[in-house]
Parts: C-alpha cells; structure tokens; sequence
C-alpha cells in the first residue's frame, strides 16, 4: 500500500468500506453461526482452521453448504480439493450432497511434510474454489504460507487439525474449536478477524 | 481530506483541473456551499439488488428483514411490482398476492459492500464522492460538468451505466447534498441550480422524504403536518424545543441556510510505488526488469480490489534533475497490465534519456470498480482455466507420485464399497446413477475394508435400510445398516450381517 494511502486511512473520519474492513464472506448456511461471525460467514481467500476432535462429528457437514455454493456458481468450474483427509471421500455421498464429483480433487501425500506444501500449490493456483486440509503438527511459517496463498489465488482454506494444537500460535483469520453434543455440533469462535469469542451450541448438523 | 502533495498529483502538462474548483469555499465565506452542486443516486431497490444477482429477476422476488416480525417487504423487484406488491406491504399478503415469490433475507453487509462499489463507481465523475447508507450515493459535479458535456449529459451517463449492470436509481441534482437527496428520494428526477430556489422546490416535497425517525413523523402527522411546506411554516424556536436542534439543522442544511459538513468520503485509491535501481540505467532496455516488478504489482494492486484504471504515469527519477514523464490514457477501463506493458514498450523504445535513470515511479490514476455488480465471487479470483489446473496437477504429481493425486466418481451400484471408483481428476461419471430418489444418506467418509466393531456400545440413529444385492456375480451382500453415534459423538455408518450373528462392523463415517 502506498504512503500516501496508508496516511489517509489513518485518518479517524475516514470509513473504510469493502477490502479494508469487511473481508468478503459467504454464509456458511447455519444462521446461528453466521450471526456470530464478523462479515456474517465464512472470510474468503484466507486460512480458516477447524480443531475437530474426532473424524465424523459434523465437521464436514458444517463445511457442505459453503462447499455447495462456492462450486455451484463457478464458472469455468472450479476444484474442491481434499487434501490429506482421514478416509476416503465417498463419491455417492457427495453427490447426495449437492456437489459434482467430477469436480472432486483428492490428494494424498505420503508424507506429512508434504501435505502443507500441496495445500499451498493448490490454493495458490487459483484453480480452487476451496481446499480442505488435515494436517497434524505445523511450523507457524508453514501455516502463514498457507495463509498467503490462500490471499494469492483467492481461494478459502479450510485446515482441520486436532484440539493439541489449540494453544499453538495460529495466523488463521479464524479459529474455531469444533465438539460433538446431543447430536448436534458446539462451535467455539476462538479467533476471528474483526469480531470476539463466541460460542454457538448445538447447531443443527444433519 | 483531498488535499495531496501537488507535485504528485500534476498532470504532464499543468492545467485547469476540474476537480481544484469544485473544493469547498473558505469558511469566511457566509453563503454556505455556493457553487457546489450536488448529485444524489437514491438506490430504493438496494436491499434486493445486493442480494439476487440480474439473472435471478426473472421471478417476482421481495427481500425481508429476519428480525422484522411482520416480515415487511423492504423492497421488491419489477416483476413483484406489477403482480401489485409494494415495499411495506407484510409478507403474508404479498405471498398472497404471488403465491410463487421469491423472499430473500436481507443482507445488511452485501447491501453496504455494494454501495461501496457504487461510490467508487461514481469516482469516475468526480473525486468528491459520499455514502448516505443505507441507500444513497452523493457526488459534488460542479468542475465536472464542463468534462461531461453539461448536467443532463453527466446524468444520462450515470444512468446508462447504471442500467447496464441491472441497477435502478433514481437520481437528482442540487445545490446542497441533503436536498439533493430528498430530491432523489422523492424520485423527482429534478435539477435544482440555484440556491434561492431550493425553499420553493422543496415546500412541494413530502415529508416522507426527509426519512425522519417513525415517531417523529406520526407527531407531525398529528399536528397536520404532511408536507415540507407545513413544516416550513412552523415556528423555529418551537420545532427546535419539541423535536431537538438536530432535525432543525438539517432542514436548514438542505436549504442551505447552514453549512453541511460531508463526511465518509469515499477515498480515491491510486497505486503508487517507486522503486529505485540497482545501479543508474543509461539504456532504456535496461528499466525492462524493474518496471515489469512494478506493473506486476500493479497487477496484483487491481486484482485484490477487482477495479481497473484508465490512466497510468511513469516517471523516470533521475539524480538531479525533474523525472522523465511518461502518461498513458486508455480507451478502456484495464484491470490488468497486458495493454499497460504494451502501450509503456511502445512509450519507452521512443524515449530519449538525458540523464542516468536511477529510479521508478508508477502511479495510477483513480481505481474504478470493474464490475458494478458482484456478478460472482468466482471471477474475483482467477478461474480455474485448463492450463492453470494442468500446472497444478504436473507440480503435485511431480513431488508426490502419480497416484497421490486422483478424483472420485460414483458408480451405479448398490454395493456401498462399490458404489465408487478412483478416476482421473475431472472425468465424467459412468451413467446418471439411479439412485433411487429418496435413498438414505450415504457417509461422506468410506473406510477402505469394513471393520469390526468389538462390544459396540453406542446409540443407534436411524435404521435398518436393507442392502441385499450382488447374487449374480458371488459377491453378494446380505447387510441391515444403521446410522449411529459413537460415545465421542461420532456419526458412524455401521451394519450387521443377516442374518444376524457375527456383530458390527463399521464401513462409514458421516464426516
């Protein structure tokens, strides 16, 4: 940003619309979460992380409705990639879900030092319309890569990781621990650019 | 607040600008904004537009309030308007009217980011530019009237590039912003010049137009009020006591009897970076490198804010003396470099340096929205063209191997463990798969091999569906299946064989 920019959004009059202050969102399609993040759901092209507990309590289920509309209306057609994920994803269930398996990218690296490098490749890009990575222990630089890459090929990163890794330093623009109660999901904003620590109880994953 | 370095901001070739007569008198000066006129943009139909996209007014389509228990209509579009449906009007009897519509929820934050783009939009006609949220965009055109040919030309070209990204407005131009606005609101596509006529134009306007607090305006309503000519008729002294100074004030601000502060200016962005050489270029060849890192960043700079520019000035700084100037005005709006680098080859290979080059400068001129509309997120960043999935899949299939890198297609086939296959990435499925239509949900995740589940002791959700198939080819399945709960709250996909006798075992997991 030029000097002279930087100086004038300085200025305490100045009311800053769109890319400075609101970063762009999409709801995340449960109107009780959404009601809690700042912007009214989830930021676009930036890191996102999801601390899940267990594999299968909803944490996909949460992501569906987003994941639907961000491929829905991309045209060229888009990617959703799964990147490292901790089975394999079921072809029937996510055309059941509303997503066209033709567009599903699964990468499965051997390696664990290998699955934020190709988290990063395939968010920077561009061919994305959103990338879901499980990854386990995580060098805050590697993480803030990611980060970037998400900003460069405008493409939302979703990085789900265990609960052990909540007192790590994080970049992610938002933060949410994730547990599993009365067949429900338990959201607990811990991080969120521009908004404060929340918590939204039994949301209704089906 | 538009006051920048003039150095930095002179054209070429120093001249009259539009802009420096339009800024705001002294404040010795008594009569409050003499001179200016302002163009207001009332955008009744925001709510709507900011959430339903052109293609989508096909139908007739209304936005409500969530939060309004009565479900109001705050606006509605042009196929609801002739079904007889009208802002106000409650939803129940709206769907009444249109059994079919379209009700959307209204989406304070798309509304604000899309009057946003509209005033960046309006920078085009002046740098004075101002958001009145929720709905109105207003603009100081005074030095840019001789630019456009005259007012009636500056609003028919508002207008047409408006209407061309599905928007409706309804504009008026005055000589105060406030009464510019009421102007507008009462969709009285007048042009008031002089301020003297302000009184007389605005006794005729409703008082619906001054968007007054409800309550305020049912006290006036009461006393008989319903005009601004009524209101105009009534004591100061008495209306300040009863209604507070603020509502006074901005009576007198419309009709210019007191200054109007304008605030929540919509700030002009430009790029501007220099970047100083290396070591001082003699050859023009010789800035090819430094200048391709600046447009690059040029690039980057419009990309991240989806705007494009129509002017572009690079200055060759040199030790001593004046930099080298070279200006570029394009015919069309750019969003990217491609026609900058062409037109700056072409500059620079004709330009002669008498002096050393020992830095860059690349400035832009004003940022214009590319696309009025949010027409898609998807275009903001790049889309996925074949060649930018094609780097992507050779650069992981390179560190990871070949296999590492697949795609998922159903297949028609009861088997769960075979209702699936590995493809390459972006293949098309087999057949439309019958599913039967209202098939019980399928996990998200499949576990390669069943497994068995050991003293299962969770809660079962839903349950049985019956999968017995496979007879034919010897690998038949004979299985009752069960949506469960594990303790963790795990959402399992689990079966038992028929009949019953070896236990669970789990095959799914719901993700």
């Amino acid at each position: 940003m030029s000097d002279a920019l930087a100086e004038l959004l300085r200025h305490p009059g100045l009311w800053r619309g769109g890319d400075a202050g609101a970063p762009e969102t999409i709801p995340t399609g449960f109107r009780a979460l959404d009601a809690e993040l700042p912007g009214g759901g989830w930021p676009l092209a930036t890191l996102i992380e999801l601390l899940v507990p267990a594999a299968g309590i909803g944490e996909v289920r949460l992501l569906l409705p987003a994941l639907r509309r961000l491929t829905a209306a991309a045209e060229p057609p888009r990617w959703v990639a799964w990147l490292a994920p901790p089975h394999m994803p079921y072809a029937p269930a996510l055309a059941d879900a509303g997503l066209d398996p033709a567009r599903m990218l699964v990468i499965r690296p051997r390696a664990g030092v290998d699955r934020l490098w190709a988290m990063e490749q395939a968010l920077r890009s561009g061919a994305c319309a959103a990338v879901l990575g499980w990854a386990g222990p995580a060098h805050d630089s590697a993480l803030r890569r990611v980060k970037l890459a998400a900003e460069e090929g405008a493409t939302p990163a979703f990085l789900l990781r265990s609960p052990a890794h909540r007192g790590d330093p994080s970049p992610a623009a938002l933060r949410l621990a994730l547990s599993a109660r009365d067949y429900g999901l338990d959201v607990e904003i811990l991080k969120s650019r521009g908004g404060g620590p929340a918590r939204i109880e039994r949301l209704p994953i089906h | 607040m538009f006051q920048e370095r003039p150095a930095s901001i002179a054209p070429a070739t120093p001249g009259r600008r539009h802009a420096l007569g339009a800024v705001p008198p002294p404040r010795a000066q008594p009569a409050p904004g003499v001179g200016e006129l302002w163009l207001a943009a009332h955008f009744a139909r925001l709510p709507l537009d900011a959430v339903l996209p052109g293609t989508g007014q096909a139908r007739a389509a209304v936005v409500t309030a969530p939060e309004d228990p009565r479900r109001t209509v705050v606006a509605c579009n042009e196929r609801a308007t002739r079904q007889g449906i009208a802002p106000g009007m409650g939803l129940n009897a709206a769907l009444a009217l249109v059994p079919g519509l379209h009700v959307l929820e209204r989406q304070p934050a798309a509304e604000a980011a899309l009057l946003d783009r509209l005033g960046r939009w309006a920078l085009q006609f002046t740098p004075v530019v101002s958001l009145e949220p929720p709905g109105a965009v207003l603009a100081e055109v005074r030095g840019s009237l001789d630019l456009f040919g005259g007012a009636m030309a500056l609003v028919r070209r508002a207008l047409a590039g408006l209407s061309a990204s599905g928007l409706s407005a309804s504009l008026a131009l005055a000589p105060t912003p406030r009464a510019a606005l009421w102007l507008a609101r009462a969709r009285l596509a007048m042009t008031v010049t002089r301020i003297d006529m302000l009184p007389g134009v605005a006794a005729r306007l409703p008082l619906a137009c001054l968007q007054w607090p409800e309550d305020t305006v049912a006290t006036l309503d009461a006393l008989g009020i319903a005009s601004i000519a009524d209101l105009l008729r009534l004591p100061r002294a008495g209306f300040a006591t009863r209604f507070g100074p603020r509502l006074l004030e901005e009576l007198d601000e419309g009709l210019g009897r007191r200054p109007a502060p304008r605030r929540r200016h919509v700030v002009p962005e430009r790029f501007d970076e220099r970047l100083e050489l290396v070591a001082a270029a003699e050859a023009v060849a010789v800035l090819q490198p430094s200048l391709e890192r600046l447009l690059a960043r040029l690039e980057a700079f419009l990309r991240a804010r989806a705007s494009g520019i129509r002017a572009l000035r690079v200055d060759l700084l040199h030790r001593g003396d004046p930099p080298t100037r070279l200006s570029l005005a394009l015919a069309r709006m750019a969003g990217d470099a491609g026609a900058l680098r062409e037109l700056l080859d072409e500059r620079l290979g004709r330009c002669r340096l008498a002096e050393p080059v020992v830095g860059l400068r690349l400035r832009s001129g004003v940022l214009s929205p590319l696309q009025l509309r949010d027409a898609g997120l998807f275009e903001r960043g790049r889309s996925a063209d074949p060649e930018a999935t094609a780097r992507l899949l050779d650069l992981l299939r390179a560190r990871l191997g070949h296999d590492a890198v697949f795609g998922v297609l159903p297949v028609p086939e009861h088997r769960p463990e075979r209702a699936f296959r590995i493809a390459e990435p972006g293949s098309l499925a087999d057949l439309p798969v019958p599913w039967p239509a209202m098939r019980p949900a399928r996990p998200l995740w499949m576990l390669a091999e069943p497994q068995p589940l050991d003293g299962w002791t969770g809660a079962l959700v839903t349950g049985p569906e019956r999968i017995e198939t496979g007879w034919w080819d010897g690998h038949d399945v004979r299985r009752d299946y069960y949506v469960a709960l594990s303790r963790a709250g795990v959402r399992l996909w689990i079966f038992r064989e028929r009949p019953p006798g070896q236990g669970w075992f789990l095959h799914g997991v719901f993700g």
